[in-house]
């Protein structure tokens, strides 16, 4: 049984496969920051000379240069308001119901499939059923109500989400305390579950209004390419082009002698839109992390 | 997606409510009988009944996209009320690449290939980035790197596919053109996977970061206690034991490839060139040239199209059915994930 | 600090001279000394938290693999520092293997976790491999149990079975030192007694060093005791020593049960 072990030792390529891979695993990571670096610095370098007052305050032009962005501007913040106001009460209330009331069996697991599933529904299927059933079926055409219905149904799998894991994060003690005192199930809920969850909802949210903000493929379908000529339109009836359609309706029309320029600039602005949102989920963040200290 | 801790409050109030009975006061005579109101108690029981219609209503939702969408994509095959088209075959539609719809040809093959290939490559670049760079920011970034990298990953994640679409068409295009091809127009597969691939990547990232930092620090200790390097720990032990997870998120990154519409649309050139390139080439590998030339898939053929076909037209019959295929498909790679969840724990 | 003083035949095999320890702005471990001989079985007592583990962990400086640690003072291995710029750190745990608190197999079979570690070192060699992984298995103790099924996995075998896999891990690679970190407390007492009846003939050939809070398991299979306390080492002795009469009266306190 006495078998030669034979002497280990550390062979020269092992040592060279170590640095190698490490050095591989640093330049992939870097990598990513130099596109993203590259990326958002390309997009505003090119929207820049475009960028002004006039650009951002103007109304669009239909054949000729120098027109601006301003219904979709409206439209883009109008969209995202109008969707989330839809979208907000069902996934906070979906979002509770799985928390706090399917238990932890078949129901559960049941509607966490349904959500995951409509989550990575690709949004042009979303935008398909929005036209046949907004669009065509009640008549409704291309329009802000369409468009808001059908990205609301974007935003519903996220909110959902972001509730239920941030009411199941609340202290089973919070609760218990709560339910100590004689509180009814909604509300520990309302008072006292929801109240310490609503910073994780709030990032969530704002999170799921930059996805709204930069989606384009669901409206292109549901609130069309055209922006009310009227300033501002608050009507759901009408068509509402909004910042990301815009973007890519120029660029994919090609009848303005400046949708390269148009484009451009409102590649940028939408970027800086999404780094400020960003720099927001951030900030607030780091305020409650310093708080909960 | 973070797995959530195994806490509700359901299992908090097991036991039913604490409502005091009627009359009763638990702090003796002197004190006043605290109980809740009628109202309160109505609402109680009815807030129930409101957040299970909310859940209901999602439900709903995945079988209602379901049903319009098959309504109008198996038009495209069954006689149905309402339909003015022709009634198809399922093989001249899915066996063949004649997609001429002006002729009356309706073969959507080229952009089922187009699709999965333009997928397919773009899952080639991310899975093994992504997975990659997951173990780095797990295992072996210091602090300030690994914020970096989150910090890079949520923009990444965040920027919508229309800018991704531009920064395609205005930079990667001439560049790669210019720099390859002598200034031969560059759309199709290769530069589509590539602006897929970053849009792919946080989302295997975040994932395959969750599964690494999720296994037990004993895995990675043991490994090196018994001399693996750095390297060895994580090829030999760490990504074998994570590997349920890390298919998982290249399931999850696959599927948001496979959806994905406008930003790929703006690069792909949205016309199946490279079919009759492939049948007609006589050079022994056109698979390069291939690459740059123009493509289109399920999704940017929705977009290119549909606006410009009537409803219940044979044409736009055969464009829901190709909607309806990618919802199919979107359900098949979640339960998917399901199976490979189960593998996980046995 | 105490020394031993009996005529000792076996070459000191690791030295630590002054070690401090501390993990960010914490202190753990402070001004340490203490030897410990080649083929000998050194058993580090204490109460909880008082940095036993921290101290194993420092041999194979395998706590630098989860954090930022800073180790000061002087710890040596046959008279080299191992701290010193150009030490192989992998190799270094080559030769000190360590076995966890809790087994830890890799979710693989049993026969790939013993030939985990001589596959790291290029062994590709099947027949090479084979006598390895059953030679490793032997002095594990654990051929016999497993010699039928050495394809299944390891996570179907009982905790027992997968802390002397574990040691048969080790012992794969041919370590000159064993750390083992509270080896038997996830285990039954039947499973601790094969153990321990295990640390016995491995120290034939081994230095094996044993944090343990089992003040009987000490006594049993140790030849030296070190008892820590708040991160100093307060006495270090013969076992038989420690346990009968020790020199220092907090030693007496904390062995009798009186403390910790």
């Amino acid at each position: 049984m006495n078998v030669a072990v034979p002497v280990f030792r550390r062979s020269r390529t092992s040592k060279v496969v170590d640095r190698l891979m490490r050095g591989v695993l640093w330049a992939i990571a870097l990598t990513f920051v130099a596109v993203l670096i590259l990326f958002v610095g390309a997009i505003l370098k090119q929207g820049w000379p475009v960028l002004n007052l006039g650009f951002l305050t103007k109304m669009p032009e239909t054949l000729d240069a120098g027109g601006g962005i301003k219904p979709q501007i409206f439209n883009s913040i109008y969209l995202v308001v109008l969707s989330l106001g839809i979208s907000l009460p069902v996934g906070l209330g979906a979002g509770i119901y799985m928390a706090a009331y399917a238990g932890q069996g078949r129901a559960l697991r049941f509607l966490r499939l349904c959500i995951e599933t409509l989550a990575a529904t690709p949004s042009i299927v979303l935008a398909l059923f929005g036209m046949i059933v907004f669009v065509q079926a009640m008549g409704w055409s291309f329009s802000i109500r369409s468009g808001a219905l059908t990205l609301a149904l974007l935003n519903i799998p996220v909110i959902t989400r972001v509730t239920e894991v941030s009411l199941l994060a609340v202290p089973r003690e919070l609760k218990e305390a709560s339910y100590g005192l004689g509180a009814t199930k909604l509300q520990t809920i309302l008072k006292v579950a929801l109240p310490y969850a609503a910073t994780g909802i709030l990032t969530g949210l704002v999170l799921t209004a930059g996805r709204a903000f930069g989606e384009s493929a669901i409206l292109v379908f549901t609130a069309g390419t055209n922006a009310s000529a009227q300033f501002p339109d608050f009507r759901l009836t009408v068509p509402g082009e909004t910042l990301s359609v815009h973007l890519w309706y120029v660029t994919s029309d090609g009848t303005l002698p400046d949708a390269r320029e148009i484009a451009a600039g409102t590649a940028a602005v939408m970027i800086l839109v999404l780094l400020t949102l960003n720099l927001l989920v951030r900030l607030v963040d780091r305020a409650i992390r310093r708080r909960t200290r | 997606m973070p797995q959530a801790p195994e806490v509700s409050i359901a299992a908090a109030s097991e036991g039913g409510y604490p409502v005091l009975e009627d009359g009763l006061s638990p702090a003796g005579a002197g004190a006043p009988a605290f109980k809740h109101s009628r109202l309160q108690r109505l609402a109680d029981r009815w807030a129930h009944l409101g957040f299970l219609v909310c859940s209901l209503l999602v439900v709903g939702l995945i079988g209602g996209i379901l049903y319009f969408l098959a309504t109008r994509g198996l038009a495209a095959f069954l006689p149905m009320a309402g339909n003015t088209g022709r009634t198809l075959s399922f093989s001249e539609v899915f066996l063949s690449t004649d997609w001429a719809p002006s002729s009356d040809r309706f073969g959507i093959l080229p952009f089922i290939a187009g699709s999965l290939g333009v997928t397919g490559l773009a899952l080639l670049i991310a899975a093994p980035a992504g997975v990659l760079t997951g173990v780095f920011i797990a295992k072996m970034a210091p602090a300030w790197m690994r914020n970096l990298m989150r910090q890079v990953m949520d923009l990444l994640v965040g920027i919508p596919s229309v800018v991704y679409g531009i920064f395609g068409l205005t930079v990667v295009l001439p560049l790669v053109s210019r720099t390859w091809l002598a200034d031969a127009p560059a759309s199709g597969f290769a530069v589509s996977a590539l602006i897929l691939a970053v849009m792919i990547v946080p989302t295997i990232v975040s994932l395959s970061t969750d599964a690494f930092e999720s296994l037990p620090a004993a895995l990675d200790e043991g490994a090196q206690a018994l001399g693996s390097s750095r390297w060895q720990a994580i090829w030999r032990v760490l990504i074998p034991a994570a590997r349920p997870r890390l298919l998982t998120a290249m399931v999850l990154g696959l599927g948001r490839a496979i959806g994905e519409a406008m930003a790929v649309q703006m690069v792909i050139g949205n016309n199946p060139q490279w079919v009759a390139l492939m049948r007609e080439s006589t050079d022994r590998a056109p698979f390069l040239r291939a690459l740059f030339t123009p493509a289109a898939t399920l999704t940017t053929e929705l977009v290119q199209e549909l606006p410009n076909t009537a409803a219940g037209s044979t044409w736009n019959n055969v464009l829901f059915a190709m909607g309806l295929l990618l919802y199919l498909l979107t359900m098949v790679l979640i339960l998917a994930t399901r199976r490979l969840g189960r593998g996980k724990e046995a | 600090m105490l020394t031993p003083t009996l005529p000792e035949t076996k070459p000191i095999k690791l030295s630590v001279r002054d070690m401090a320890f501390s993990y960010g702005p914490k202190k753990i471990l402070d001004g340490l000394s203490l030897d410990i001989h080649a083929e000998r079985v050194t058993a580090i007592i204490g109460p909880s938290g008082c940095g036993k583990s921290t101290f194993l962990k420092c041999f194979n400086r395998i706590h630098e693999v989860a954090a930022d640690v800073n180790v000061g003072g002087d710890i040596q291995i046959d008279g080299v520092d191992i701290y010193r710029g150009g030490i192989d750190v992998v190799d270094l745990r080559r030769r000190v293997g360590m076995v966890f608190q809790k087994p830890n197999p890799f979710p693989k079979s049993i026969y790939e976790n013993v030939a985990f570690g001589p596959r790291l070192f290029g062994v590709k060699d099947r027949a090479t491999l084979d006598g390895i992984v059953e030679d490793a298995l032997r002095k594990a103790a654990l051929w016999d149990e497993v010699k039928d099924r050495l394809k299944e996995s390891a996570s179907g075998m009982s905790g027992g079975q997968q802390q002397r896999l574990c040691i048969a891990r080790a012992l794969a690679v041919n370590p000159e030192v064993l750390l083992m970190d509270e080896p038997c407390s996830a285990l039954d007492p039947i499973a601790t007694s094969k153990i321990e009846d295990l640390i016995g003939e491995l120290k034939e050939s081994l230095t094996i060093v044993i944090v343990t809070h089992n003040m009987q398991q000490a006594a049993r299979v140790s030849d030296y005791t070190a008892f820590f306390w708040l991160g100093k080492l307060v006495e270090m002795d013969l076992t038989e020593r420690i346990f009968t009469t020790p020199r220092v009266q907090m030693t007496e306190d904390y062995i009798t049960g009186r403390f910790g």
